[in-house]
């Protein structure tokens, strides 16, 4: 029986000289591993032979089969490389697209609402809702903006009725909360509010906004310079620098807009900040003694600061988007940038 | 407000180019939007805020630029000479309402030489924006842009019975405008007039039958002050505005009139000559009274989180041209100037003190306590919601709350009232608060369907306004429209509810809203005996290519109900045993039923039901169907012998033949 490995050996050292193409490698693979090949027929008179001997037969055949298995794969290897293109096989083409799952998403007015939320929920702050459709205490009394003010006309609003309107601010919020709670108070408030304004590029009938307020004994204006310039190195990057004007809201005082120094040019000037370096964010200021008032805190003893900032012209200024009407057109080909 | 850069120059030096100009302006709170050359001079387009009219002239620019960068304030000249003539003997002045006309002044000046302006005068109007009319017009103007106090001439000659009456307009009355535009008069308008009809609305605009003209020689000049809430009313329903009523709407400064009466004839004295009666019709029923303020340093100091020193504050109070009355230990008291009339309180001059001291220049503390914010239990939900939805590959949308009346838009599925209307809508198009936000995802779908996108899977959370007492009843629903089948749309609204730990079993039956659904393809959602939502298949009349399919659910209840904190349960050591079954049942048989029967059949280690398909067709006797499901059977303490599972299942298709006479499948 080992004269017939051996001799299977000496064959096959023969043979392989005159091995000169894959071709002749891969008929000697038949030859010799093929189903009718010459190993399994070595496989098959295992039963004939003697029980005590098959054993060490069989395993004499098997690594026989791994020694012949290994050169002529050595063969196949040596010629298929020097070898013409043979008959092309199929390829799996790694670089075919992947198929797409549905995947969604928020919509970009949300995605910044809820960046400003995360942002000041680790400065501590709540974050409160109030009603849209409000009375005009809420909107406008309470806020230090008496009936006939002058500063009424820069406030136009719906009315549903005489005395209910909807929100034309969030800072409604600010009073339903310091109604319900004592100081210290520290809340955010997004949400939807409302102007008669024609509808163009810039401007919307409704919108959003995110209203802020912090009340509490010590509260000056140094602590809200510090909240907004955290809020905005936070949100628009740490290399960007924020700039107070005075300016006047009648529910805070000193009032202020806040603009940021231009990320587009770096403040060298551009369209996007009018050629002035700085883009306005938000207006903020101290709350208006008379704001106290309405809601029975005592104002020599409570300080604090309100601010509020416009959801869309944030979301525009962060994506260079220069139309308000396509938040609310929804778009797929808009919706899926974001 | 426009103004010259070099007109500014009359009334303060500075040496600082348009652009520093620009710089320290805003950094005051005047700012400065646009900066535009004009010949050899500037046009400095100032944003002024509305409680501040006493800026609405060159002169209160020029004491913010003194305020800012210091220097002093030069007033212009207003001395000229008169006749000995007075001018009692010329014109007669009635204020018959003084409380809407608090004062009013006349000059006459006659004889005067009508033509154009001097040359620098045009100039610096038309660096303006002003159009340079005649000699007259055009002072009046130059001293309104200077001053901020608006100023009107009249024809003398043209006044009936040499008579100014400061009056209530009478019915019937109407008046040509100087613009051309003829208005009807109405009863709560105030008017000047003269004996027999308005020859201006006051404050507003004067009438073209005595306005100045070629033929003019002799002039009243009107140098009032106006009540502002009136000038707004009435210059809002006329629809006329002009420069003056601008001003008058925002105050002008009482003590501020007869200084730019005489400022306008001392240049028409210069530029057009005449004679200028002596005296001066002055009736007034209100004076200035000056507030005094007490400001404490340590207030100051508190506000604003810095140590200004007393001095500092102090000379910023009086380059403001406020009167310090006194300054001792921490205490200034200062009396309020005219034309600063909004400044009554302490803070009012804090932040004074701050805005000239520089917001910059206070310091920005990080200072404020420690606090943990809390999420509340809407937010975490909402949070919830959104996320599984957008990891079901759902796309959020916005849309607005205010909508059209259509009846598609006019769906209410949470209360039978109607919806709530506004008073003043721009458009018809944005009239009525929604009740339903399933139209605009309606529209939304239209919208991206005309722009070649069919599927769409979208949602929207967003309130509907249900009318109710005071205020209407604000509901947070969440809406979704997507191109799927009911079944999925359902499997979707299940997982979510599973998602927010709401255990409580839905009741899903019929329901019709041919508006919004298909015929018999819709349910009503009902836990216990209380709607929590609708869905269906869109209706084939909104004339989509797709057979999108929708559901609106009632937020407040996901909030309610919801209980997201999650509690583990231990896991089975022994294995289930799932037994494949298909019954044949008559057509009316629900699934619901087939469910309730199996789960109350009272069959051992029984756990759930698994619906996999219905089959008709083939085999299945007509008016039947084939249900298929799987049910599962588990023991908490040891491995189920198939014989027990054996004598379960029968029990459970013995009461499936017994209740809905179903017939196992062979
Ligand atoms: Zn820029």
């Amino acid at each position: 029986m080992m004269k017939h490995i051996e001799e299977v050996k000496n064959n096959l050292q023969d043979e392989i000289k005159l091995v000169t193409t894959l071709k002749d490698a891969d008929q000697l693979k038949i030859k010799y591993l093929g189903r009718k090949g010459i190993i399994n027929d070595l496989m098959r008179i295992i039963p004939t032979i003697p029980s005590d001997q098959r054993a060490s037969f069989g395993q004499q055949i098997n690594s026989l089969k791994v020694e012949i298995t290994n050169i002529i794969e050595e063969l196949i290897k040596k010629f298929s490389s020097e070898t013409v293109p043979k008959a092309k096989k199929e390829i799996f083409d790694v670089t075919l697209p992947g198929k797409h799952p549905f995947v969604g998403k928020r919509h970009p007015l949300t995605q910044t609402i809820d960046d400003i939320k995360e942002v000041f929920a680790r400065l501590g702050f709540d974050v409160a809702y109030g009603p849209e459709v409000e009375s005009e205490y809420y909107n406008f009394e309470a806020l230090n903006i008496p009936a006939d003010h002058p500063s009424r006309t820069d406030f136009d609003t719906f009315y549903i009725k005489n005395d209910v309107l909807l929100r034309s601010q969030t800072s409604t919020v600010q009073i339903r909360i310091m109604e319900k709670q004592k100081p210290p108070i520290r809340i955010i408030a997004p949400g939807r509010v409302y102007r008669p304004d024609t509808v163009d590029a810039r401007h919307s009938f409704m919108f959003h906004q995110v209203e802020g307020l912090l009340v509490d004994e010590g509260v000056s204006f140094a602590d809200l310079k510090g909240v907004l310039n955290q809020f905005i190195k936070t949100y628009f990057g740490q290399n960007v620098q924020m700039r107070l004007r005075p300016s006047f809201f009648p529910f805070t005082e000193p009032s202020a807009e806040v603009d940021i120094s231009c990320s587009i040019c770096g403040g060298n000037g551009c369209s996007v900040c009018s050629y002035s370096g700085w883009v306005e964010i938000l207006g903020a200021g101290m709350v208006d003694p008379n704001v106290f008032k309405a809601v029975h805190y005592d104002a020599e003893k409570y300080t604090g600061f309100a601010f509020g900032m416009g959801v869309e012209r944030i979301t525009m200024l962060k994506y260079g988007i220069n139309d308000i009407r396509l938040f609310y057109e929804n778009d797929m080909r808009f919706l899926s940038q974001f | 407000m426009k103004i010259s850069y070099n007109w500014l120059k009359e009334y303060v030096n500075f040496y600082l180019s348009p652009e520093e100009l620009a710089d320290k302006l805003t950094n005051v709170g005047l700012v400065v939007a646009d900066i535009q050359t004009v010949d050899d001079d500037f046009c400095m387009e100032v944003e002024v805020t509305s409680n501040r009219p006493d800026c609405l002239g060159f002169i209160g620019i020029a004491r913010e630029v003194v305020a800012a960068v210091g220097g002093s304030l030069h007033f212009p000249e207003t001395d000229y000479k008169t006749t000995n003539k007075e001018i009692s003997k010329f014109i007669n002045v009635v204020v018959e309402d003084s409380m809407l006309c608090p004062r009013y002044t006349a000059r006459v000046v006659q004889h005067i030489n009508l033509g154009p302006s001097p040359e620098w005068m045009q100039k610096r109007l038309k660096c303006i924006g002003l159009r340079p009319v005649n000699n007259i017009v055009d002072i009046t103007n130059y001293v309104m842009m200077e001053t901020g106090q608006p100023l009107h001439a009249f024809d003398l000659d043209k006044l009936s019975d040499k008579k100014i009456v400061v009056r209530k307009a009478m019915s019937g009355e109407e008046i040509v405008a100087i613009n051309g535009a003829r208005r009807a008069l109405f009863h709560d308008m105030l008017v000047i007039a003269d004996s027999k009809r308005p020859i201006a609305i006051a404050g507003i605009m004067g009438g073209k039958e005595t306005e100045v003209c070629d033929s003019t020689r002799n002039i009243l000049l009107e140098c009032a002050q106006f009540e502002p809430r009136q000038v707004r009313r009435t210059s809002k329903t006329l629809g006329i505005t002009s420069d003056s009523s601008y001003r008058f709407e925002r105050g002008v400064d009482t003590e501020g009139v007869d200084f730019a009466s005489r400022r306008a004839v001392k240049l028409i004295k210069e530029y057009a000559g005449g004679e200028v009666a002596n005296g001066v019709i002055d009736i007034r029923s209100r004076k200035h009274a000056a507030s005094k303020i007490t400001l404490r340093m340590e207030r100051l100091h508190k506000v604003l989180g810095i140590e200004i020193k007393r001095d500092v504050a102090s000379d910023i109070l009086k380059r403001l041209q406020f009167n310090v009355l006194n300054e001792v230990d921490d205490f200034i008291d200062v009396e309020v100037p005219s034309f600063r009339e909004e400044i009554y309180r302490e803070i009012d001059l804090i932040e004074e003190i701050a805005r000239i001291y520089g917001f910059n220049n206070i310091p920005t503390k990080t200072s404020i306590s420690v606090r943990g914010s809390v999420k509340s239990k809407y937010e975490v939900v909402e949070d919830c919601i959104r996320q599984f939805l957008i990891g079901m590959g759902f796309y959020e949308v916005k849309t607005f709350s205010i909508v059209d009346t259509s009846p598609l838009q006019s769906v209410n599925l949470w209360s039978d009232k109607s919806g709530i209307d506004i008073a003043n809508p721009l458009r018809q198009e944005e009239s009525r608060l929604r009740t339903c936000l399933l139209p605009s995802l309606i529209n939304a779908k239209r919208y991206n369907e005309n722009h070649g996108i069919e599927q769409v899977r979208i949602f929207e959370i967003a309130k509907v306004y249900l009318a109710g007492d005071k205020l209407p009843q604000e509901k947070t629903c969440l809406s979704i429209l997507a191109d799927t089948d009911f079944f999925t749309l359902k499997g979707i609204v299940s997982a979510l509810l599973l998602n927010l730990g709401i255990s409580s079993r839905c009741e899903w039956t019929v329901f019709s809203e041919l508006r919004l659904f298909a015929d018999e393809r819709a349910a009503r959602i009902q836990s216990g005996n209380i709607t929590i939502g609708y869905i269906g298949e869109a209706s084939k009349e909104l004339g989509f290519k797709t057979s999108p399919c929708m559901v609106e659910l009632d937020m407040d209840y996901f909030v309610e109900s919801s209980n997201i904190s999650k509690k583990y349960q231990a896991l089975s050591q022994y294995p289930h045993v799932l037994r494949d079954l298909a019954i044949i049942v008559d057509e009316e048989v629900t699934w619901v039923s087939i469910e309730k029967c199996v789960m109350s059949a009272k069959a051992s280690f029984l756990k759930e039901i698994n619906f996999f398909d219905v089959y008709r067709g083939k085999q299945i006797p007509s008016g039947k169907k084939s249900i298929a499901f799987n049910i599962c059977f588990q023991a908490a303490d040891r491995t189920l012998k198939s014989e027990e599972v054996d004598a379960a299942q029968q029990i459970v298709l013995d009461a499936l033949y017994k209740t809905l006479g179903a017939e196992l499948r062979k």
